[in-house]
């Protein structure tokens, strides 16, 4: 479960929530007309790793951690690249036919880069319409706003075969160029990639992951150009709501253990501080295969953005079950650096997007991890 | 002597002189106020009306550091991916941009003049999507759209997704009005639009706030309103923030370059430039007029310069014993010329003050005007308020104190080399003041100066802008030697009219005065001479200008009817008329000829012009043309043989030294054209130049069948006034004129492009004449102890007022048949020289008789009446008071 598309048209979303509880029928479509995900769904690739129009929401969204070989000891970086896809309203009229300056999609692309060794953070965003600038191809991954973009380096490469290149940015401060090829095959988290968000029978999304993507490439900073390499998470999610009435935000944490598996982590937070029964972590092993188990998630230390004074959890002991021993598991997820808070003025919502590590209880550590924290700010409307 | 005794002369001589003639000094102050305020306020209104030009994206971008543009018509869509793909390393922004203009819509009953007055607007159409993306927009307070709060209604204003609704919205300036209203009612193109206003456009920290004819639109919003979809005007480059701004700068400057150079014979696909360039062809586009203008306002600042002199010439001679005294008593020579030179400044200074204040005031008047003018020549601008800077304070301030300074001089000289002994020859006649008006020599050798100036090219100030300066040079030549000749003429003619002396002995004092005449009578009369010389000169180049217009408008409106947009209002307005619009009025009934007009703004070596496509052999069959080289041969006039060839209008012949037979190459979108010129006709409407051909072309290499204009002959029996009301009715965004409308309407507009020229020759002559006033007052002041002789003798204050008519009467007269002969030379020199210098218009020369001898019967009344009030007052002066 991934971030949040709130633009610039927090609260369209409402129309979307239906009362409903859990066994009620899916609806063909949501009360606003986008198409609702279901259960068992067949994808076919390279198709599904572009986007669907149909639904309102859709990001493409990479998190990874690199290293560039400079000196004794590498000097280690992480990076976000998101690229989201809203569907302008129905009610406002298609454009007529293909334009430079469509108006039924609306792009929005983040990005951000911490070097960890200074705790120096950049970040950007970028909005676009649909049209020469911004586009999303719906047979194949292309993803493009301005001089950012994601694609596979074959439009038609088969399932499996998938090597991606990936260009941003952060204004010109900072620009990478990557290669990223799959060490797993792609993950379907949920049901078969059917992954339930709340007890609305539109609060659902279908996901898909690449959870190890070996990265190398560019990293031109201050001017300089740096060989990189690295590893990255990639998820690609769309869905028409996602959010319940009673849910703030989320907690989500993407982890890639140094044991070879990785461990998917959602907590969908409600009004009363409490956590939705949709929340779920996900066990990832060697070969691909994924698991959920039970989970304890305990913030242990806060801290305070100067920027927005929104207040997150910082420090976390996450407790759970190891699916190969069946022993509690307990790591503790500790940011590199607090300050990696994402304001952006485009968006319309401030989130908390950082790069970790993951450390045993006693210290060692056990991998690398990207945490993500919503709704601190204040509510999450668009996914509503 | 000290210095310390300078401010004890200045107080005890200058200041007590102030304090016992207050009046006097008042009126030099005036006047030289008023020199100052004729130069202040047009160097204000031209700096108001250039100003307004504003590359109007900056008020969004903060600044751009690329443009292109191509150098005909807009460029297509296709061009932004290609510059993405190209530009990809060097983090910038690419923002395309569609401008157009806009009109306040004109009740149907409006009379005429009404239309050029209305409030036009800029039309900038961005894509308010991406603009969002920028760093200034993102600093801005409040930016384009709010994000649309849970409890809004779906009405709250610019919610994002309205942008994309069935109404189109715009943005307002803030200074537009205050609060802004709902929504505009505007003609775009040819056809009423309602704009619903979405808010303020947002300005961004230390950002410029938007001009107040500006409207921001979303780009393919205006695209579709002004029927220019899959086209965009220009596109505009922001590098992103980051390290080696200034490399990537250059680097993203040579590479559009890169970009747009041309495949072989072909011009460049675009031009590459920067906001402040951009600025600049406007400034430089203006630069004649402006710089003309300037002139001719310090004719009003050298007439009072004249008057300085006279005045403080004058003082000198009367407190010439004072001076005696002190130098007897020992004061420096030099102290009291200091003391003189520091007594002019000090008039210059609050001469120069008042002057300020006058110039400011009258520069919210003129700068309407200018802006006129420049609007109609030029480009749209909004009439904004004329401002007052340090600079141009002090600049101000400096003219009056260096012309009062200037005039000062030798008066001052005269007093420090006052003799001391001359006291005791009190009465002996002072030789002072102008002793080069008596030299005939002298302004021989001035006028001739004047006639090899006057042979001399214009000075080329880059951008195809020439300014006349030698042709001016000569103009103050001729003003100054004409002047001179006045002054050499004013005995003779005392001396001719001395049989006049047997009238009584009024006319005999008066013609004896004359006939030995002071140096202030000769000053006097050729600061008249330049009054007038000027006020009639310009006269003579208004009524040429007027004659040749009116030739041109007979020649050129045949037909019966004359439609445009009614949103178009000069060369520099954007409104065209859709081609379903047009053709359906060239279809109806009552119409039996249509003929189409098209043009587009067209940039050639770096200058702004104009090509335009139209119906030749029509035009030319009614005799349409005026020729100043031609008629082409017959093939120039069938579109079926005239590819290839083309017609240019005098100004673009003059400003691209493009001759009959020459070749140009014109860029179009589809492609460059090589013409060749078959001949050049008269063109009064257009500054920059015309390249006409026939449309059939135009349409072809444009794409695009919009008109400019249509003129329309009717079907014998079809009344003009009936197909009009019936064809306004049909299409209210119309501006329609029948032929006689359209004819009485273009000669308006000429004058209302001269208004300020008449407004600066009126105060010129009002200066001179306050002027002839003053002089004879000073004479008058100079023989005090003749006027006390003639009221012994018996001479009442009716006779001595009589006696000093009649010296103001013939001085005036002399000066008004001096400056009248001199006006045309100047009118000449006006007419071929700086004119033709500036704008290449080739004028018939026409002399507006009535109105030259209106002017010199006027000067002449109000010389004798003034001189009789002046006469009167002198006749009661005290003979033993100090002046």
């Amino acid at each position: 479960m991934r971030a949040l598309v709130s633009l610039l048209f927090v609260g369209f979303g409402l129309a979307a929530l239906a009362p409903a509880a859990r066994g009620q029928e899916i609806p063909a479509l949501t009360t606003d007309g986008f198409a609702v995900p279901r259960p068992d769904p067949v994808f076919a690739f390279p198709r599904d790793h572009g986007a669907h129009l149909d639904y309102k929401i859709e990001w493409w969204y990479l998190t990874g951690h690199l290293y560039a070989d400079e000196g004794p000891v590498p000097r280690r970086f992480g990076f976000q690249a998101t690229f989201f896809r809203s569907a302008a309203p129905r009610s406002v009229a298609a454009s007529p036919g293909p334009t430079a300056f469509g108006h039924d999609q609306i792009y929005l692309a983040h990005m951000a880069l911490i070097d960890v060794s200074t705790g120096h953070f950049l970040h950007q965003e970028r909005l676009n319409r649909a049209g020469w600038d911004a586009t999303a191809s719906t047979t194949t991954l292309d993803v493009r706003n301005g001089d950012w973009s994601l694609a596979l380096a074959d439009p038609a490469a088969m399932s499996g075969a998938e090597t991606l290149t990936l260009v941003g940015g952060i204004r010109a401060d900072a620009r990478f160029a990557l290669t990223l090829v799959p060490k797993k095959p792609l993950v379907r988290f949920g049901a078969g990639g059917y992954s339930r968000k709340g007890t609305a029978p539109t609060a659902a999304s279908y996901y898909l992951t690449f959870p190890r993507l070996a990265a190398t490439g560019t990293l031109t900073l201050d001017g300089r150009a740096l060989r990189v390499t690295g590893e990255a998470w990639m998820d690609h999610e769309y869905s028409s709501s996602q959010l319940d009435q009673n849910q703030v935000g989320w907690d989500w944490l993407s982890a890639q253990l140094d044991d070879g598996r990785e461990l998917m982590f959602y907590r969908l937070r409600t009004t009363d501080g409490g956590t939705d029964p949709a929340s779920t972590l996900t066990w990832v092993d060697r070969d691909g295969r994924t698991s959920t188990a039970p989970f304890r998630w305990e913030p242990l230390t806060t801290w305070k953005s100067p920027h927005t004074g929104a207040i997150y959890p910082q420090r976390i002991r996450l407790t759970t079950t190891d699916p190969a021993t069946g022993a509690e598991a307990v790591f503790l997820v500790e940011p590199f650096h607090p300050d990696q808070e994402l304001g952006g003025s485009l968006g319309g919502v401030t989130y908390w997007e950082g790069a970790c590590r993951i450390l045993s209880p006693a210290g060692a550590s056990l991998g690398a991890a990207y945490l993500e924290l919503t709704g601190y700010d204040r509510a999450v409307e668009a996914l509503r | 002597m000290n210095g310390s005794l300078l401010p004890l002369l200045l107080r005890r001589l200058s200041l007590r002189h102030a304090r016992l003639a207050p009046g006097q000094t008042a009126l030099l102050v005036f006047i030289l106020a008023l020199g100052v305020a004729v130069f202040t306020a047009v160097r204000l209104a031209n700096r108001a009306a250039v100003s307004s030009f504003t590359h109007f994206t900056d008020t969004l971008t903060g600044q751009s550091d690329w443009i292109i543009q191509a150098p005909a018509g807009p460029l297509p869509e296709a061009v932004l991916p290609e510059l993405r793909a190209a530009l990809a390393d060097l983090a910038v922004q690419i923002h395309p941009v569609v401008e157009s203009t806009a009109a306040e819509p004109l009740a149907p009953d409006a009379p005429a003049e009404k239309r050029f007055g209305r409030r036009t607007y800029t039309l900038l159409g961005v894509d308010l999507v991406a603009v969002a993306n920028l760093a200034a927009q993102q600093a801005a307070a409040d930016p384009f759209f709010r994000a649309r709060a849970a409890a809004d209604t779906p009405a709250t204003p610019a919610g994002f997704f309205d942008l994309f609704g069935a109404e189109p919205l715009a943005w307002a300036s803030p200074r537009l009005t205050s609060p802004l209203p709902e929504s505009l009612e505007l003609i775009i193109q040819d056809r009423p639009v309602r704009l619903r206003l979405a808010g303020p456009i947002p300005r961004a920290p230390d950002g410029p706030v938007a001009p107040p004819n500006l409207l921001v639109l979303d780009l393919p919003r205006l695209q579709e309103l002004v029927g220019r979809a899959g086209r965009v005007d220009r596109v505009e480059f922001v590098l992103e923030a980051g390290p080696t701004l200034e490399n990537r700068r250059a680097e993203l400057g040579r590479r559009l370059e890169q970009l747009a150079a041309p495949a072989p014979g072909e011009a460049a696909r675009w031009l590459v430039s920067t906001p402040g360039a951009r600025r600049d062809t406007a400034a430089t586009m203006t630069q004649a007029f402006r710089l003309n203008l300037t002139v001719l306002s310090l004719i009003a600042l050298l007439v009072g310069l004249y008057l300085v002199f006279q005045a403080l010439d004058g003082a000198v001679v009367r407190r010439r014993a004072e001076i005696a005294v002190l130098r007897s008593l020992g004061v420096d020579a030099a102290v009291i010329r200091r003391a003189w030179l520091a007594e002019a400044a000090l008039l210059g200074l609050l001469g120069g003050a008042l002057g300020l204040l006058l110039g400011w005031a009258g520069a919210q008047v003129a700068v309407r005007a200018v802006g006129k003018t420049v609007n109609a020549l030029y480009y749209t601008t909004t009439v904004d308020a004329a401002g007052l800077a340090w600079g141009e304070a002090a600049l101000s301030l400096a003219a009056g104190v260096v012309a009062s300074v200037l005039a000062g001089w030798a008066p001052a000289r005269a007093a420090a080399s006052t003799p001391p002994a001359q006291v005791l020859v009190r009465g002996a006649p002072g030789a002072i003041g102008g002793r080069w008006l008596r030299s005939p020599a002298l302004a021989a050798g001035v006028l001739a100066l004047g006639v090899v100036l006057s042979r001399l090219p214009p000075l080329d100030l880059g951008g195809g802008t020439r300014f006349p300066l030698a042709g001016h040079i000569a103009a103050f030549c001729g003003i100054l030697g004409g002047g001179m000749l006045a002054a050499l003429a004013l005995p003779v003619l005392g001396r001719a009219l001395r049989p006049l002396a047997v009238r009584g002995a009024p006319w005999r004092v008066a013609l004896g005065h004359l006939a030995r005449p002071s140096g202030r009578h000769r000053l006097a009369a050729a600061a008249l001479v330049c009054a007038i010389g000027m006020a009639a000169g310009m006269a003579i180049l208004v009524a040429s200008f007027e004659k040749s217009v009116r030739t041109w408008v007979q020649t050129a409106l045949q037909s019966d009817l004359y439609l445009s947009s009614s949103g178009a209002q000069s060369a520099s307005t954007d409104n065209h008329i859709a081609p379903a619009t047009w053709r359906a009025l060239a279809a109806h009934p009552a119409v039996a000829h249509a003929s189409v007009f098209s043009a587009y703004p067209l940039t050639l070596e770096g200058k702004p012009t104009t090509l335009g496509g139209g119906d030749l052999a029509d035009q030319a069959g009614r005799g349409g043309f005026l020729w100043v080289d031609g008629p082409p041969a017959p093939e120039t006039l069938d579109p079926a043989h005239n590819a290839g060839l083309a017609l240019v209008s005098e100004s673009f012949s003059d400003r691209f030294r493009i001759r009959r037979g020459d070749t140009l190459t014109v860029p179009t979108p589809g492609g460059s054209q090589t013409l060749r010129v078959a001949a050049v006709f008269a063109d009064y409407g257009n500054e920059r130049g015309t390249v006409l051909v026939d449309r059939m072309h135009t349409v072809r290499w444009f794409a695009d069948d919009h008109a400019t204009s249509l003129a329309l002959d009717l079907a014998p029996g079809a009344s003009a006034e009936t197909v009009r009301a019936e064809l306004l009715a049909a299409h209210p965004g119309l501006a329609i004129f029948t032929n006689a409308a359209l004819r009485v309407e273009v000669l308006r507009v000429f004058r209302q492009t001269f208004s300020i020229t008449y407004a600066l020759q009126g105060i010129g002559l009002a200066v001179a004449v306050v002027g002839l006033a003053l002089s004879l007052a000073s004479v008058l002041l100079d023989r005090r102890d003749e006027l006390t002789t003639l009221r012994a003798l018996g001479f009442r204050r009716g006779e001595i007022a009589h006696a000093t008519a009649v010296e103001g009467g013939v001085l005036a007269l002399c000066a008004a048949l001096a400056g009248i002969a001199l006006s045309f030379a100047l009118g000449w020199l006006l007419i071929h020289v700086i004119n033709k210098q500036s704008f290449g218009w080739t004028l018939a020369f026409a002399v507006p008789g009535a109105q030259l001898a209106a002017l010199g019967a006027l000067v002449v009344a109000t010389g004798v009446g003034v001189s009789h009030l002046v006469g009167r007052w002198g006749a009661d002066l005290p003979s033993d008071r100090e002046e």
